[in-house]
C-alpha cells in the first residue's frame, strides 16, 4: 500500500519521543492529524502541539480473526486510549495481554516498525499504579 | 409527490457462490417489476446498492452493468455506496427522486457477493468501511471495532455477555420460520457465549454471517401508481439519514450511535409519528451489541437499557416492540449492499399481513440501516396502503 506522508510524519514523531497532535486556537480541542478544520468548532486555526503520550484505556479487544496483513499474528490485543490532551486513538498492546489490562488503566504511546508497511501505533501499560478514571466527560 | 413501494423481491440470503451479481440482481429486479405489472422501460432510474464488488468480484461501475442486465441499458443508473448502509442509502435516493418530481418510477436494488473470498479477505474488504490508517493498519477489524463498543458499553452499563447473547438467540429463533434466512437453527445463550471468540468480548454467534444475496423494490409516485392502476405494497411515510466521523475514536461516545438517532428523528418528523407508533422494526444487528445500540438510537429504550428488549422478551415477535422478526442480519444474513433493501421487503410483508413471523395488526414499520461502526445511518418508516 501507499503510506500517506502525514502518517509517516505522525508516527516518526512518536518514535522520536516527541509525539504531536493538532490543537485548535479557537476552542482548544485536540485532534489527530491531518485535518484542515477543527472537528469541535469548525475553526481552521489548527497548530501542531506536543502530546504527552500518556493516556488511559477506554476499551480493548483481543482479535482472533484478522485480515491477510496480520495473518499468523493472532491473537493480538488492540486498545483504544484517551491521551491526557483529550485525543483518542487505537494501537496494539505490547508488554501485556488482554488478560492483564482493564478499562481505566494508564498506558503509554509508542510505535514499532513493520517490514511490510507503515509503522504500527502501540500502547504498553504505564509503570504508574492503575486508577479507574476511564469514564469520559463527554461520553 | 408522495412515494410508494409498488413491489419488492429478495433472493434467499446465504451461499450463492455459483452465481454473480448480475444474475442475483437480475432475478430480484425482474421479479419485482413483474409483480408490480411494470417493464424495465417504465423505469426512470436504476439505483444499485453495493459495497465490495470492486474488491470481491473486481467489478466497479455496477449501475450500468446491472441496468443492462435487467433490460434497461439506456436508463439512468447509479451505484450508491455507504458501506453496510448502501441499501438504505440507495432506497432513500430513490424516494428523494420520486418526491422531488424528477422521477415517477425507480428500481432500488442491492446486491453483494461475499462468499467467493476466504474469511481473511472478506474481513479485509469489510474493513474498508473503517479508517484505513488509524483503524485497519493498527490491526482493528470490523468485529474488533464493534468489540471496542461492546466492551465499553458493558463497562458503562453493567450489561453481561449473556444479555447481549439474548439478541442472537431471539433473531436466530425468528430466522427458522423465514425461508429467505441463511440460518435455520435455533441457538441457546450458552452456545452464543461459548462460540469461537472473534474479537473479545464478541464471539462467532454475536456476529452476522458472510452472505450472498440481492433484494429490490420498485419505488413509484402515488400519481404514477394511480395512473397505471398499480397495487402498491407500502407507502413511504418518512426517511432520514445522517453521518458521523468515520473513525470510532473521533466520536464523542463509543457506546452510542448518534447518526442513527439523528436519522430516526428526521424520519419520525417527516412521517409525523413517534417511536410509540412503530408496530414492527427491522434493525441493523450486524453484531448483538448493534441491535442494543439501535434500540437506544431509535428512542425505544434509554441508554443502557436496550439489552432488556431481548432479555425480557419485549422485542420478540409477540412482544411490545417486535424487532427483527425476519431473523435480522444475525439470523437472516447480511449481503451488505442488499441488506437495507431486504429489510424493506420484509416490512412490506408485515404491512400486508403475510410475513412468516407476522406481527399482529402491523400498520407502521421501521427499518434502521447502519454503515461502518455508525458513520452512516438511514431510517425508513413505511405504512400500509
Amino acid at each position: 500500500m501507499t503510506v500517506p506522508a502525514w502518517y509517516d510524519t505522525f508516527t516518526d514523531a512518536i518514535a522520536a519521543g516527541e509525539p504531536q497532535c493538532l490543537a485548535c486556537a479557537a476552542c482548544g480541542d485536540a485532534s489527530l492529524p491531518p485535518r484542515q478544520v477543527c472537528p469541535a468548532c469548525g475553526s481552521t486555526e489548527l497548530t501542531a502541539e506536543p502530546l504527552s503520550g500518556r493516556g488511559t484505556i477506554l476499551s480493548f479487544t483481543e482479535i482472533s480473526v484478522t485480515t491477510p496483513k496480520f495473518h499468523g499474528e493472532t491473537p493480538y490485543t488492540v486498545v483504544m486510549s484517551e491521551l491526557d490532551e483529550g485525543v483518542v486513538l487505537s494501537g496494539q498492546l505490547r508488554e501485556a495481554t488482554a488478560a492483564d489490562v482493564a478499562i481505566g488503566e494508564p498506558v503509554v504511546l509508542d510505535t514499532e516498525t513493520r517490514a511490510d508497511g507503515p509503522a504500527l501505533i502501540t500502547f504498553r501499560p504505564a509503570d504508574a499504579e492503575a486508577t479507574d478514571t476511564g469514564d469520559r466527560d463527554d461520553a | 409527490m408522495p412515494a410508494t413501494i409498488a413491489s419488492g423481491a429478495s433472493t434467499t440470503y446465504g451461499d450463492h457462490a455459483e452465481s454473480s451479481s448480475r444474475e442475483l440482481f437480475g432475478e430480484v429486479a425482474l421479479e419485482a417489476l413483474d409483480s408490480a405489472g411494470l417493464t424495465p422501460t417504465d423505469l426512470d432510474a436504476v439505483y444499485v446498492g453495493n459495497f465490495m464488488g470492486d474488491l470481491i468480484e473486481d467489478q466497479g461501475h455496477m449501475g450500468p452493468l446491472l441496468a443492462d442486465a435487467i433490460g434497461a441499458p439506456e436508463t439512468a443508473s447509479v451505484r450508491f455506496e455507504s458501506a453496510c448502509a448502501s441499501g438504505g442509502a440507495t432506497f432513500r435516493q430513490a424516494v428523494l427522486a420520486i418526491e422531488s418530481g424528477a422521477a415517477d418510477a425507480v428500481l432500488a436494488g442491492g446486491v453483494e457477493l461475499m462468499s467467493l473470498a476466504d474469511i481473511e479477505h472478506v474481513t479485509d474488504a469489510l474493513a474498508n468501511a473503517a479508517d484505513e490508517m488509524y483503524e485497519n493498519e493498527q490491526g482493528l477489524t470490523f468485529p474488533g471495532i464493534y468489540a471496542l463498543m461492546a466492551r465499553r458499553y458493558m463497562h458503562e452499563f453493567d450489561v453481561s455477555r449473556e444479555d447481549l447473547a439474548a439478541v442472537s438467540v431471539k433473531n436466530h429463533a425468528n430466522a427458522v420460520a423465514n425461508p429467505l434466512a441463511q440460518f435455520q437453527r435455533e441457538l441457546t445463550v450458552e452456545e452464543v457465549v461459548e462460540s469461537k471468540p472473534i474479537a473479545t468480548p464478541l464471539a462467532l454467534y454475536d456476529a452476522c454471517p458472510v452472505s450472498d444475496g440481492a433484494s429490490a423494490v420498485v419505488v413509484v409516485s402515488e400519481a404514477f401508481a394511480a395512473a397505471r392502476d398499480l397495487d402498491p405494497v407500502a407507502s413511504v411515510l418518512g426517511t432520514g439519514q445522517s453521518s458521523d466521523a468515520l473513525a470510532l475514536h473521533d466520536r464523542g461516545s463509543i457506546s452510542r450511535t448518534p447518526a442513527a438517532a439523528r436519522a430516526a428523528q428526521e424520519a419520525y418528523r417527516e412521517a409525523g409519528v413517534t417511536v410509540n407508533d412503530v408496530d414492527v422494526a427491522e434493525v441493523h444487528d450486524c453484531f448483538t451489541i448493534a441491535e442494543v445500540m439501535a434500540l437506544e438510537a431509535l428512542g425505544a429504550y434509554d441508554p443502557g437499557a436496550g439489552a432488556r428488549g431481548a432479555v425480557d422478551g419485549e422485542t420478540a415477535v409477540d412482544g411490545s416492540f417486535p424487532v427483527n422478526p425476519s431473523g435480522g442480519l444475525l439470523g437472516k444474513g447480511h449481503p451488505v449492499g442488499a441488506t437495507g433493501i431486504g429489510q424493506l421487503v420484509e416490512l412490506t410483508k408485515q404491512l400486508r399481513g403475510v410475513h412468516p413471523n407476522q406481527v399482529t395488526d402491523a400498520a407502521v414499520a421501521l427499518a434502521h440501516n447502519v454503515g461502518g461502526s455508525g458513520a452512516s445511518a438511514t431510517v425508513t418508516i413505511l405504512g400500509g396502503v
